[in-house]
């Protein structure tokens, strides 16, 4: 969107600059560039629009469609698939499984996303302040960590918080003097979900930290300055001069880790696999993923994922159209 | 005017040949012309032993040449999600193996190809026959036989002689060794039982005169709570919770690596786990080759003596509806029951999928022992829905809570109430 602006910002400006020619051939010119001008940057967007609708649009259209019907195990493999209305609807929203699992993914996604910005927030003011050698070392320990596939990731911290061979149990067991040997660290519901924010706060972090890092170095020195020569302790500095500037940067973040953490998956699902109860740990997304691939339910799982989609649609909804309104203000 | 419309036409029809181009370029060749093809086969685990593998594909390729085969190894884990996924797509593989308990899944889902047309040509009525009930749908053969395994109980001669215990023989006596050695030995498990281990707890149930479910004019019950399952599952949480030290929430994937550490007494594990305990200590997953002579081995014994009935736990082998070569693919699955085939299956510990071939199994204690627990193995129920059951991860969650010394009978309950509504929904 933003190039295809600019190139018809170009045009114009391209426009006006040939002002000096004479008046006939310049409407003669003028008038063919306005009209290449309307149509190019369409037709240069048509590509990947075409290409959009077909990756993410048709099988939206499927999930929405496939939410209505009655589709199992036998449908994949070509049966045909009834319509049911909205059965797949009312027996979900009816299940107080699914509510549960909505408010434990909301409620880790809230622990997650103020996680990850406090700890990315703060890693990304220590770049700032560090020399080089600190900044290349903070760096290159972010990307390493930013670049480890989830599901790698997961595995070995699993394996960190095995309960037989685990070098947490290990140390904890060194450190407290506590007995720690056979310590399930999955099994408790909750401390699951520890270990889960752990994992997944470790993979976002990097992406915080940068960003938000990034951001600072655009904030005036001389403003910066001024607040201290005015009084302004470190933390005054931050929330008086440095947020406001990063304010439209935080919002993106925000909702970009809200979204990610809504919709966690791969942690949650190799952690279950190494141990914990399933019912008392699964998320959205890995709810979806039991009842639609893992118990054959695929309407019943289109029907939690629409929603999960709506859910997801409305909170971007609000961030952005805040942010919106925060820009023309 | 013309000219321009048709120019910027022909930008955007160009820019968008430039990103197919680009899309078309990753993928890769074509498709191979003629009667040649690369094959790809799915065997889960490390079952199928290393030799079978070399066989089949050299066997394969030798007989069609230009033409390649490709196994895939897949983990049990999740099989049932992963083959939904795959079969149903373009890109499926050709051959591909499946769990005995999670065929009719696929059998009744149309899945599978029809091979009933050469039933009688891999072995006809010399195939196991309650493999054959697992893999036909509608009076059809979907997916062949492929191997047995039955559950052995092994154990370490010294810990055992040491505690002053013999070998046991009822499942009363069995867990109370197992409870006498976890004391005598602290640290160690006199009987290996992790959390999520269903397979070895419904032995417990049977012996004890319970069933997993029933089937009575095609509606399902679950009786995990019936008084005779739940008096087997109370054993089961004895040996979970005072018998075994493994983990009450872990899987029982890679045993042998407790047991070779020298914390498990009593192991039981399918037939070819043996070779996983005496693997080289230099290959990629080392065993201990030197506790061979302290190792023993005997079938789970049942509750007024003999063998147990154990978890006929196996596979079936199957050719995709949707593989592109079903020719090639039916020969490869040809070769995989072919009696040379088999019988490497059976030299390493695996239940040949014909029963002509039980004596390639050997003569030694492992091979006694497999005959006793095969001959009273039962299997899961009957219903195409019950790898559902096992997919939603229910059990599993089920036998942690036992683990875990949580109310047996209000864990029961709950969980029929669970695998009745997928059963008959």
């Amino acid at each position: 969107m933003t190039s295809s602006v600019l190139l018809v910002r170009e045009h114009e400006s391209g426009g006006v600059q040939e002002l000096p020619l004479g008046p006939r051939q310049k409407k003669n010119r003028g008038g063919s560039r306005a009209r290449a001008g309307r149509f190019t940057p369409l037709m240069l967007l048509v590509p990947a629009c075409l290409i959009l609708i077909a990756v993410i649009g048709w099988p939206l259209v499927q999930l929405f469609v496939m939410s209505f019907q009655e589709f199992g195990r036998a449908q994949v493999f070509g049966a045909p698939a009834p319509f049911i209305g909205v059965d797949n609807y009312t027996r979900v929203l009816g299940d107080p499984q699914f509510w549960a699992v909505l408010g434990r993914s909301l409620l880790f996604c809230l622990a997650n996303v103020i996680t990850a910005m406090v700890l990315g927030t703060l890693v990304a003011l220590l770049m700032n302040r560090v020399n080089r050698f600190f900044k290349a070392l903070v760096s290159v320990g972010l990307l390493l960590a930013w670049a480890m596939p989830a599901l790698t990731a997961t595995i070995v911290w699993g394996w960190m918080f095995d309960t037989q061979y685990g070098v947490v149990n290990y140390l904890m067991e060194a450190v407290s003097g506590q007995d720690f040997s056979n310590h399930s660290w999955l099994i408790d519901p909750f401390s699951f979900f520890v270990v889960a924010t752990i994992i997944v706060t470790w993979g976002a972090v990097p992406f915080v930290a940068f960003t938000i890092y990034a951001g600072l170095t655009q904030v005036p020195e001389e403003v910066l300055e001024a607040a201290q020569l005015d009084g302004a302790g470190g933390f005054q500095r931050f929330r008086l001069v440095v947020f406001p500037y990063l304010r439209s940067i935080f919002v993106v973040v925000i909702i970009l880790q809200v979204i990610w953490d809504l919709r966690v998956f791969t942690q949650i699902f190799a952690l279950q696999g190494i141990g914990g109860i399933k019912e008392q740990t699964s998320t959205l997304g890995v709810y979806i993923y039991q009842t639609s691939i893992g118990g054959g339910n695929y309407g019943t799982g289109g029907a939690i994922a629409v929603i999960m989609v709506i859910l997801m649609v409305a909170i971007s909804i609000f961030y952005v159209r805040r942010s919106l309104k925060e820009e023309e203000q | 005017m013309r000219r321009k419309a048709l120019a910027v036409t022909a930008l955007g029809i160009v820019s968008a040949l430039a990103l197919a181009g680009c899309a078309g370029g990753s993928s890769g060749g074509g498709s191979a012309a003629g009667e040649t093809a690369d094959l790809r086969v799915w065997l889960n685990g490390t079952d199928t032993p290393d030799a079978a593998r070399e066989y089949l594909k050299t066997t394969f390729e030798k007989d069609h040449p230009g033409s390649t085969l490709t196994i895939e190894e897949q983990a049990w884990t999740g099989l049932v999600d992963k083959l939904t996924t795959n079969l149903s797509g373009s890109d499926s593989p050709d051959v591909v193996e499946v769990g005995n308990t999670q065929a009719a899944a696929f059998t009744s889902a149309g899945a599978f190809a029809d091979l009933s047309g050469i039933q009688e040509e891999i072995g006809g009525d010399d195939l196991l026959p309650g493999f054959v009930e697992a893999g036909s749908y509608d009076g059809k053969l979907f997916a062949a036989p492929y191997y047995s395994g039955a559950r052995l109980v092994f154990y370490k001669k010294d810990l055992l002689a040491n505690a002053g215990l013999t070998v046991p023989t009822t499942l009363d006596q069995y867990v109370s060794n197992g409870v006498a050695l976890a004391k005598a030995n602290a640290g160690v498990s006199g009987i290996y039982f992790p959390g999520q281990d269903w397979y070895n707890a419904l032995p417990y149930i049977w012996e004890n005169g319970g069933e997993i479910a029933t089937e009575e004019g095609g509606t399902w019950t679950s009786s995990f709570s019936s008084p005779e399952s739940i008096a087997g599952l109370k054993q089961v949480q004895e040996v979970m919770t005072q018998a075994s030290s493994a983990a009450k929430d872990g899987n029982e994937t890679d045993p042998q690596v407790p047991f070779c550490e020298g914390v498990v007494a009593n192991l039981s594990a399918p037939s070819w786990v043996k070779s996983s305990i005496l693997a080289p200590a230099d290959s990629a997953a080392p065993g201990c080759p030197d506790q061979e002579a302290n190792l023993g081995v005997y079938a789970l014994p049942g509750k007024d003596g003999g063998a147990a009935h154990v978890f006929a736990g196996g596979s079936n082998i199957a050719v995709s509806a949707n593989s592109a070569h079903p020719e090639l693919a039916t020969d490869a699955l040809k070769i995989m029951l072919s009696d040379e085939y088999q019988t490497i299956l059976g030299e390493n510990g695996l239940v040949p999928a014909k029963i002509s071939l039980a004596s390639t199994l050997g003569t030694d204690e492992v091979a006694k022992a497999i005959g006793e627990a095969a001959a009273n193995a039962k299997l899961t129920p009957a219903s195409p829905r019950w790898a559902d059951v096992e997919a939603s991860g229910a059990l599993q969650d089920f036998f942690v809570g036992i683990a875990q010394g949580g109310d047996v009978q209000q864990l029961a309950t709950a969980l029929d109430q669970k695998i009745d509504g997928i059963l008959n929904s």
